[in-house]
């Protein structure tokens, strides 16, 4: 139902995997950032607090000597203070007061080796501590605490410095180890979504199945279990195909009802008319006919609209033409003619109702059996996914401009051209409603060529 | 020639009772499917009318209980269901002809005389034998190119024997054949239609086969 068709949404498998995917992305994120300041803001006081015990055993250990130099009473413990460069240092400065000019670097760590710490110079209240960034030895940045101390009237500057790698190494190894586990874990996350989803969509793959299966007219009814979630939709799907297939039933019950309840009447009307030879007589008769010409006419239209676009009909075209076959050579018995049928591949099926298939070759069957002189052919093939069904005849044919008139639509009945009866203007609405074109030609046997080409049903057996 | 017309609307059994009974044929009735069964189950007709929306049984059960016992009569439907899908049913059920409502009398007088002679074997509206011809669009008979006048009974005994030519009918289905069922039988007047046929015949053209019936041969 092409007038039905919206363009389509974004697909469901898409959106669902966008969202979960973001989410993942997104709280993986949050939570590697979380982790990552955390753990850095934990190696920081780390780093922060073993700087300060190294200033406290400075300051411990710190003396003046007889000429009042700063020494130390005792040599710190950690051996990095002794290797050089080793990235741990300790250096004191004198500040300048009024018993000794500022020295820089008065005594220092071993670990400094050439090399002096440029402490900055800042007034400091007794012991406070101060935290500073300073360069280093070999290009390094030092994370340094410094405090001033007062002994026997000599101000010293007391500083300890740690190259930052020492921080950042343990931090960076962190984060990679952070972002690698934290990435394993998103990956796993995004599969599992995929897996999901192609799991939890499967159901309406299936019913995309069935319901093709309705379609190509091999399933009259969605078959099969869905989930509870999907099953109401099903189980309402089969009652409108159901309700469906039960009012183009009663549709065509009516019509037909009507029609018959007409031609009793009608027949009686008929003959009470023949035979009599005046005016009123004459035109009893000829109104019957139009009546029955317009009754049968409306009658296949009514059944046949109320089924061409029926889903789930199939129909095998062979029992079809061997029964119109048969009956053709009763009702014409007395002509003598030779029906013969080329052999149709017996997989070949119509994709609509029985009766409709019935009255369509019926009609063209019936019209090429009146005409022809000895001879009618029958010849039903695929042709590029179409159902041709051809049918020849060797009687006189019918002129190109009568063709053309039968094949126009809204040709009334008892206006058609002479010498194709109604039949032709049956088949050709009826194929219309199954968007069938119908075609006339000249046929090699001498009469009319008709072919139809009518939706096939897909040649997979069920 | 005896028909059963089987059908259910009163003014159409009457009209076409009078267009069959002037058309010569001995003709019986019945208005429902079970009567119908019983008629073409019990008696022998040589054609049958048979409507299919009949009361009590539908026409295509009735058909396809006659066929499946065996009776083998030319069925003509005659119906308002003019659909292939039905034709084809009623083709399938057992029926010789079809023909949809409404319809022409001379049709359905066609179509029946074509069907009663083509269960005979005979290709031709007109049955010969000799110089005695049968018209059976007619109901004429002529020798020679001459007009006979006969009754109707004797057109009824005549067009029976020339249907059956070279066979012996005997007198019993002669009376079979020519009466309507509720009509008076009596077989003896069967000889008196042979006797007066004879005389309007050229002689020894129906033979007496003693203590068996009539017969019609057929030079050459």
């Amino acid at each position: 139902m092409s007038e039905l068709k919206a363009t389509p949404q974004t697909s469901l498998r898409l959106r669902l995997l966008v969202g979960t995917l973001f989410w993942i992305v997104a709280s993986i994120v949050a939570a590697g950032w979380g982790l990552s300041s955390l753990f850095r803001q934990h190696v920081m006081v780390q780093f922060h607090s073993e700087l300060r015990t190294h200033l406290d055993q400075l300051t411990a250990h710190l003396a003046l000597d007889a000429a009042g130099h700063p020494v130390l009473s005792q040599a710190l413990s950690d051996p990095r203070l002794k290797r050089p460069y080793s990235g741990l240092y300790w250096q004191i400065d004198r500040i300048a007061s009024d018993a000794a000019p500022a020295n820089a670097a008065v005594l220092r760590s071993r670990s400094l080796w050439d090399q002096t710490l440029r402490i900055p110079r800042d007034a400091l209240a007794d012991g406070t501590l101060h935290q500073h960034r300073v360069a280093g030895p070999e290009r390094a940045t030092l994370g340094m605490q410094e405090r001033s101390v007062q002994l026997d009237g000599v101000s010293l500057r007391l500083a300890v410095a740690a190259d930052e790698k020492l921080m950042i190494e343990p931090i960076e190894r962190f984060n990679t180890a952070l972002w690698l586990a934290f990435g394993i874990l998103g990956l796993g996350l995004a599969l599992a979504a995929l897996v999901q989803v192609f799991v939890g969509l499967a159901p309406l793959r299936k019913l995309q199945a069935a319901l093709s299966l309705v379609r190509d007219g091999e399933a009259l009814r969605l078959e099969g279990g869905f989930p509870k979630e999907i099953m109401p939709l099903v189980e309402d799907f089969n009652r409108v195909l159901a309700q469906n297939a039960e009012v183009v039933a009663r549709a065509r019950t009516q019509a037909g009802n009507l029609a018959h309840a007409l031609k009793t009447p009608l027949s009686v009307l008929a003959n009470a008319a023949a035979g009599k030879d005046d005016p009123l007589a004459r035109q009893v008769l000829q109104q019957v006919d139009n009546a029955r010409k317009q009754v049968d006419y409306h009658l296949a239209r009514a059944q046949a609209a109320a089924t061409a676009r029926l889903p789930g009909a199939r129909t095998p075209v062979t029992p079809i033409i061997d029964g119109l076959v048969r009956t053709m050579q009763h009702i014409h018995a007395a002509r003598g003619l030779e029906l013969r049928v080329q052999p149709v591949p017996s997989d070949l099926s119509f994709r609509g109702e029985a009766q409709d298939l019935q009255e369509m070759l019926g009609n063209l069957l019936d019209n090429a059996c009146k005409w022809a002189a000895h001879r009618v052919e029958i010849e039903a093939r695929m042709e590029q996914d179409r159902l041709v069904i051809q049918i020849d005849d060797d009687g006189v044919g019918i002129s190109a401009e009568q063709r053309q008139a039968v094949l126009q639509r809204g040709v009334r009945a008892d206006q058609q051209a002479p010498g194709n009866g109604l039949g032709l203007a049956i088949v050709a609405d009826l194929a219309t409603l199954y968007d069938s074109p119908m075609t006339l030609a000249a046929s090699p046997l001498g009469g009319l060529r008709v072919s139809l080409s009518l939706p096939a049903a897909s040649r997979t057996t069920r | 020639m005896r028909i059963l017309l089987v059908e259910d609307e009163p003014t159409l059994t009457t009209q076409l009772a009078e267009s069959l009974r002037t058309a010569g044929y001995a003709l019986d009735t019945a208005d429902n499917g079970l009567d119908a069964h019983f008629l073409g189950d019990s008696e022998d007709y040589d054609a049958v009318i048979l409507d299919l929306g009949l009361p009590q049984m539908d026409g295509i059960t009735v058909l396809q209980k006659w066929r499946a016992g065996g009776r083998a009569m030319p069925v003509l439907i005659l119906t308002a269901r003019g659909g292939w899908h039905e034709k084809v049913a009623g083709i399938d059920a057992g029926a010789d002809d079809y023909l949809a409502k409404p319809f022409h009398m001379e049709e359905l007088l066609a179509r029946l005389r074509a069907l009663i002679r083509r269960a005979g074997g005979h290709a031709s509206a007109e049955l010969r034998c000799g110089p005695l011809a049968l018209d059976t669009r007619h109901s004429r008979a002529s020798v020679a190119g001459l007009n006979l006048t006969l009754t109707s009974h004797e057109y009824r005994v005549l067009a029976y024997l020339m249907h059956h030519p070279d066979e012996v009918v005997s007198r019993g289905t002669l009376t079979e054949h020519i009466y309507a069922q509720d009509f008076e039988r009596d077989s003896n007047t069967v000889e008196v239609f042979i006797a007066r046929l004879r005389k309007k015949l050229p002689p020894g053209i129906i033979e007496t086969v003693r203590g068996l019936g009539y017969r019609i041969t057929c030079p050459n």
